[in-house]
C-alpha cells in the first residue's frame, strides 16, 4: 500500500460528518495526556543525557588522590610536589596537579560547614590525576607507587563507581526512550479504534462517496485531516501543560541543592524538541487514521 | 463489443443462503433504455447492486463497459462507478449536507472547479425543480424531493449508465413525467437506463424494452404490447391479485 501526504486541504464542509461525532470527543484530551507524558520523558531523557556527558567526561581524568595533612606544612608541600613527579612519569598519566587549598575548602564547605575554613581543622592535600583512558593506570599501582613515600595515602579512582553510575544513566536513559515509543504506539492505538470507530458510524456514507465514484484516498484523506486537527489541538494542551510542570520541577529540585543530583537544565533544546511534540503528534494521529482508513476500505467491495 | 452491460451465467447468494439469481445471462447495448421488472423479492435489487458493483457475484462473468469486473484492479473500480449512475430505492442521500451538495459530490470527488460544480448543479436542481430547496437538508424534503435530489446526484456526472430503483415511487404524475423526460434525454445522448419499476403504466406507456427478473433467471422482453404481451402481464398479474384481495 503507497502512502502519499494530502496534497492539499480542503476546507469546505467534509462529505463525512466526522467532526460531528462523539467518537472523537475525547481524542484531544487523550492525546493532551500523551504529549504531556512524552515531554516530561524527552526532558527527562536530554537531562540524563547532560548528565551522562558530565558523568564521562569526569571518568576521562578520575583519579583523585588523598593525601593527610602532616604538622609542617612545608615538609608537605615537598612530599606532594616529590609525589607529582613520581606521577608524571607513571605510564598512562597525562598530567597531576594539586588542588589549591580553596578549592579544597570550597569542597568540604558544604558538609563541614564555616568550620572547613578554620585553620585547626588539617584539611588534606588532593591532588587531581588526569589519565589516558586506553592506558590508565590503576589505583592500586599508584598506592603501591606512593605509599613508601607517604603514609596514609588515599587514591580514590573514581572511575569505578562513576562508570557503574553512568551505566544505570544509560538504562534509565533508555527506559525513557522506551516510554516514548510506547507513548507513540499508545497515541496511534488510540487514533486507530477512534478511527474505526468512525468508520463503523458512517458506514452508510463511505458507501454512497464509494458509489459516486470516490476514491479511497479521498475518503481516507478525511479521516486523516480530521484526526490531525485533533491531533495538533491534543498536543498544544499537552506541551502547554508540560511546560510549567518541567518548569516547576526544575525550580523543586534546584532548591533541594544536592550536590550529587544533576542539576536539570532545561536549553533551548529541551523546549525545542518538547515544541516539536506538536507536529509530531498531529503528523502521528494523520499517518495513523489515513493508513487505519486505507486497510479497512481495502476490505470493502 | 458494443456491451455496456454483459451478464455470462451469473448466479448470487447472500452467505450460506439460496442463489436469488441463478444463471443469469444477458447484455445491454450502449445507449438503451431497459425497465426491469419482476415481482417483489424476484431480486431486481440484487441484479442492480451487481451492475453498480456494490456486490461481487458468487459465480459467472460480469462486464462493464467491456472490462471484466473480476480481473479489474480495486483502485480502477471508481473510474468505472463514475461512468454509472444511481437513484437508490431509499435514496441514500447524505443526511448532514444540503440538497446542493448532495448533488455536487460526483463532480466533487472527481476535483471539478467549483465554479463548475456551482453552475451545474444549480442548473440541475432548477430542472427539477428545487431551485429554491438548494439549502435544506433532506431530512426537511419531503419524499418526493428527496428523490429528485437523488436523481440529480445520479445524473449530475453525465453517466453512461443510468440504473434507477423505483425513481417514480414518490413523485405525483407531473413529476414522473418530467423525470421521463430527464432519463430520455439522457438516453438520447447515450446514457444507457435501466430503470427498475412495479409502475405497469409507466412500463406500457413508453413503448421501451423491458427486462423480466423471475425465479432468479432475466429475461428480455423486445415487444411488450405484441409478441411478449403474456408474458409481461405475467409480471404484474400477482401483484394484482395481492392488492384484489
Amino acid at each position: 500500500m503507497k502512502f502519499r501526504l494530502p496534497t492539499r486541504i480542503d476546507w469546505r464542509t467534509p462529505d463525512l460528518p466526522i467532526a460531528q461525532d462523539d467518537t472523537t470527543r475525547f481524542l484531544p484530551w487523550l492525546m493532551a495526556f500523551m504529549v504531556f507524558l512524552a515531554a516530561l520523558s524527552i526532558a527527562g531523557m536530554f537531562v540524563l543525557a547532560d548528565a551522562a556527558r558530565t558523568l564521562d567526561r569526569g571518568i576521562e581524568n578520575t583519579i583523585t588522590i588523598q593525601v593527610p595533612a602532616g604538622e609542617n606544612q612545608r615538609a608537605d608541600e615537598e612530599r606532594i610536589a616529590g609525589a607529582i613527579a613520581m606521577l608524571k612519569q607513571m605510564p598512562g598519566v597525562a598530567g597531576a596537579d594539586v588542588l589549591p587549598r580553596e578549592r579544597v575548602v570550597q569542597l568540604l564547605e558544604p558538609w563541614l560547614g564555616s568550620a572547613a575554613r578554620s585553620t585547626e581543622i588539617p584539611l588534606p592535600w588532593v591532588i587531581d590525576v588526569q589519565v589516558e583512558r586506553a592506558n590508565a593506570p590503576k589505583a592500586e599501582m599508584i598506592s603501591a607507587l606512593l605509599t613508601p613515600y607517604i603514609t596514609g595515602v588515599q587514591v580514590d579512582d573514581h572511575g569505578v563507581w562513576l562508570r557503574s553510575l553512568l551505566r544505570a544513566v544509560h538504562s534509565v536513559e533508555w527506559i525513557a526512550i522506551i516510554i516514548v515509543i510506547l507513548i507513540a504506539v499508545a497515541t496511534a492505538a488510540t487514533v486507530v479504534f477512534t478511527t474505526r470507530a468512525g468508520m463503523a458510524l458512517h458506514r452508510d456514507t463511505i458507501e454512497v462517496m464509494h458509489f459516486v465514484g470516490a476514491h479511497d484516498a479521498y475518503i481516507a484523506r478525511q479521516f486523516a485531516i480530521r484526526a490531525s486537527m485533533l491531533g495538533f489541538k491534543g498536543s498544544l494542551i499537552g506541551v502547554a501543560l508540560a511546560g510549567p510542570a518541567l518548569l516547576l520541577l526544575t525550580m523543586l529540585m534546584g532548591n533541594l541543592g544536592f550536590g550529587l543530583l544533576p542539576q536539570i537544565h532545561l536549553s533551548v533544546g529541551v523546549w525545542l524538541a518538547i515544541a516539536t511534540l506538536i507536529p509530531v503528534a498531529a503528523a502521528v494521529a494523520m499517518v495513523t487514521a489515513r493508513a487505519t482508513v486505507m486497510k479497512s476500505l481495502a476490505r470493502m467491495v | 463489443m458494443n456491451d455496456v452491460v454483459r451478464f455470462e451465467s451469473v448466479g448470487l447468494r447472500y452467505g450460506l443462503g439460496p442463489e436469488v439469481l441463478q444463471d443469469v445471462s444477458f447484455s445491454l447495448d450502449s445507449g438503451s433504455f431497459h425497465f426491469l421488472v419482476g415481482a417483489s423479492g424476484a431480486g431486481k435489487s440484487s441484479l442492480l447492486r451487481l451492475m453498480y458493483l456494490a456486490q461481487r457475484p458468487s459465480r459467472g462473468y460480469i462486464s462493464l463497459f467491456g472490462r471484466d469486473i473480476s480481473t479489474t484492479p480495486r483502485h480502477e473500480l471508481p473510474g468505472l462507478r463514475r461512468k454509472i449512475g444511481v437513484v437508490f430505492q431509499e435514496f441514500r442521500l447524505l443526511p448532514h449536507l444540503s440538497a446542493f451538495d448532495n448533488v455536487a459530490l460526483p463532480l466533487r470527488v472527481v476535483k471539478a472547479r467549483e465554479s463548475e460544480v456551482k453552475r451545474h448543479v444549480e442548473e440541475l436542481l432548477a430542472w427539477v425543480g428545487l431551485k429554491d430547496h438548494m439549502k435544506a437538508r433532506p431530512s426537511t424534503l419531503s419524499g418526493g424531493q428527496q428523490q429528485r435530489v437523488a436523481i440529480a446526484r445520479a445524473v449530475i456526472a453525465k453517466p453512461k449508465l443510468l440504473l434507477a430503483d423505483e425513481p417514480t415511487g414518490n413523485v405525483d404524475d407531473h413529476i414522473a413525467g418530467r423525470l421521463m423526460h430527464l432519463f430520455g434525454e439522457l438516453n438520447k445522448l447515450g446514457t444507457s437506463v435501466v430503470i427498475a419499476t412495479h409502475n405497469e403504466a409507466l412500463v406500457r406507456s413508453s413503448g421501451k424494452r423491458v427486462l423480466k427478473l423471475a425465479d432468479g433467471e432475466v429475461r428480455i422482453l423486445e415487444n411488450i404490447a405484441d409478441d411478449d404481451a403474456d408474458e409481461f402481464d405475467s409480471v404484474f398479474a400477482a401483484d394484482r391479485g395481492r392488492v384484489l384481495l
